[in-house]
């Protein structure tokens, strides 16, 4: 990683696949590396928020084709 | 050297000693030690309790008290555990371990870190005084249901102050802790240079934000209800009881996860320091941690898949905590992965440890068992709950504590414990740890109701057998204390970095016993 890309602010992307790795729990070193010096606090917890309501909206989904 | 002349010089201005040095102290190793030994006169008060549930249950038939007394027993064995052992233990390590681990000289808060802890004796004598009050002590589960609570007598009411205290406690600590780790740190102490242990509480401490005052809140209806004219909960009135069991079970689920993930984090110090590798999967275990704080909020309603909820959200329910498992099962491959091809060798902490990987499997197995809503209908309110949430208290958190003890002993006090029987604790309470529960799920399989001071003839052999298991891991606990109170007067003298493989700052930078003030100067972390 050069120091330019080490300074460079994630995109909401990369914060959302964090975020969805994580919620599986798992995280190649090199992307966590990444992570950890690019995602700034605010926006993992957005992602996460965001996270958290496409899985519960995702298992409503499921529950409602279940159920039809 | 820098480090001893600033001791020295600060053992200068005299402090309190003897008794008033405990009730003024800030010291955050004070209030450590405080609240571990608090901590445990709980876990045998809440012991007792669940001993003389026990010598009722040997044998069917009612032998030894009145029913009335059998269900206060349970229920108040269920407060005092949760309440009083098995949080404020974590508190404790969060106390004496979160600054030596980010390099901190203290709390943030260390004057309210004193109250966070001197509101714990107060309430736990309201729970055990109220044993004594006309009606004796709140017997209507630790849940606290109405509309039973909303009857019965002053207890109740003692049991509802006692909740707001130990709430309030419980927050107190909670802010303190998010803030030493968010501003102590020191320099180079980046969030992902963190020990496990630290993130597991940084994130425990935001659930206790979270859900202490939604049981508050509960309670509060639930007094209010008992003597200001509310009907939150009261159906006469237009209320309704199944509202508690949800609202109780927003804080409760959370709840769960704030007794474990602490537990996790002093796994995660232990199986790498005696496997004498780094963590499998670091990262992904602080991942897996927030991923399990978040879920925890939507799966409650598995404690009410008898309670009438419309089948879309019993499916709802069980999805989602079926799929909680799976950062939970993510967890225990890192720390198997952890121990592959390590250099190990099985002195007490990481005995326990071990014996934590293996048992907390097999409860979280069974939730998943319970998470299978028709399964759950069958089940619910029999000893098979009993079972799992035994093996993943007793052998999840309460043996974490234990391995936590063992592995910091040395740092606190300066000398080695005495490992031979260590490992006697350890294997006396494991073999009869397994003859207590394990038959429980035969006997929850079977229909036995939990919460009963009675049973049908068809029950007695696995009952007979739990109890004298329950003996026996009750008695096992008095060598754990055998063995600290030997460990503080003496013994061999322990090395500043005890173990081989451990290399946090506590062990790395800090002599054994680990002085009175630590980290005045922060230390740089590379
Ligand atoms: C794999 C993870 C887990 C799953 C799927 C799970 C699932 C469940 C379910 C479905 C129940 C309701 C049973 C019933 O009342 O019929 C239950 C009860 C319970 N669980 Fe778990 N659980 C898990 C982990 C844990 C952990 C880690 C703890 C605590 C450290 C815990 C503590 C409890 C307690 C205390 C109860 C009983 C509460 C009561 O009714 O008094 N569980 N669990
Ligand atoms: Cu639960």
């Amino acid at each position: 990683m050069t120091q330019e890309q080490r300074g460079q602010k994630a995109s909401s992307w990369q914060a959302a696949r964090a975020v969805f790795w994580s919620f599986f729990g798992v995280r190649k070193s090199s992307d966590y590396d990444q992570d950890a010096v690019r995602l700034t606090p605010g926006q993992v917890i957005a992602a996460g928020l965001v996270g958290a309501a496409l899985f519960i909206a995702t298992l409503v989904g499921i529950v409602y084709v279940v159920m039809h | 050297m820098e480090a001893t002349h600033a001791i020295d010089h600060d053992h200068g201005h005299g402090h309190p000693t003897g008794l008033m040095r405990w009730v003024t102290t800030t010291n955050h190793k004070d209030i450590g030690t405080l609240y571990l030994w608090f901590s445990f006169i709980m876990l045998l008060t809440g012991g007792t309790l669940a001993l003389l549930i026990r010598a009722e249950l040997f044998q069917p038939g009612m032998q030894i008290m009145r029913p009335e007394f059998f269900n206060s027993l349970t229920t108040m064995h269920g407060l005092i555990m949760v309440f009083g052992a098995i949080m404020p233990a974590f508190v404790g390590f969060a106390n004496w371990q979160v600054p030596m681990m980010i390099g901190a000289p203290d709390m943030a808060f260390p004057r309210m870190n004193n109250w966070s802890f001197w509101l714990l004796p107060v309430a736990a004598s309201l729970l055990v005084g109220s044993f004594f009050v006309p009606g004796g002590a709140s017997a209507g589960g630790w849940t606290m249901y109405a509309p039973l609570f909303l009857q019965g007598g002053i207890s109740n009411d003692m049991t509802i102050f006692a909740v707001h205290i130990l709430g309030i406690s419980s927050i107190m600590g909670a802010i303190n802790i998010v803030t030493t780790i968010l501003n102590l740190r020191a320099p180079g102490m980046t969030l992902m240079k963190m020990p496990l242990f630290v993130w597991t509480w940084l994130i425990t401490a935001y659930l206790l934000i979270a859900v202490m005052p939604v049981l508050a809140g509960a309670v509060t209806m639930l007094l209010t209800d008992r003597h200001f004219g509310t009907s939150f909960f009261n159906a006469a009135g237009g209320g309704d009881p199944v509202m508690f069991q949800h609202i109780f079970w927003f804080f409760g689920h959370p709840e769960v996860y704030i007794m474990i993930l602490p537990a996790f984090g002093i796994i995660s110090q232990i199986i790498p320091t005696f496997a004498r590798k780094p963590l499998f999967g670091y990262a992904s275990m602080v991942y897996a941690t927030s991923s399990i704080a978040i879920l925890s909020f939507i799966v409650w309603a598995h404690h009410m898949f008898t309670t009438g909820l419309p089948t879309a959200a019993q499916l709802f329910f069980m999805y989602a905590t079926m799929l909680i498992a799976i950062p939970t099962g993510v967890k225990v491959f890192n720390w198997i992965a952890t121990m592959w091809k390590g250099s190990m060798t099985f002195e007490t902490p990481m005995l326990f440890a071990i014996a934590f990987v293996c048992l907390f499997t097999i409860g979280g197995f069974s939730g998943l068992v319970l998470a299978i809503t028709p399964v759950d209908i069958q089940l619910q309110d029999t000893y098979y709950v009993v079972a799992h949430f035994h093996y993943v208290l007793v052998s999840g958190a309460l043996y974490s504590i234990f391995a936590g003890v063992y592995f910091w002993l040395p740092k606190w006090t300066g000398n080695m414990y005495d490992e031979k029987l260590g490992k006697l604790h350890f294997w006396m309470s494991t073999i009869f740890f397994n003859i207590l529960f394990f038959p429980m799920h035969f006997l929850g399989l079977a229909g036995m109701p939990r919460r009963i001071p009675d049973y049908a003839l068809q029950f007695a052999d696995w009952n007979m057998v739990a109890t004298i298991g329950a003996f026996g891991f009750g008695l096992s606990q008095l060598i754990l204390l055998v063995v600290v109170l030997k460990c503080i007067k003496g013994g061999v003298k322990a090395e500043g970095r005890a173990w081989e493989g451990a290399d946090t700052l506590e062990w790395t930078h800090l002599p054994s016993p680990a002085p009175y003030h630590t980290f005045e100067t922060p230390p740089t972390v590379k």
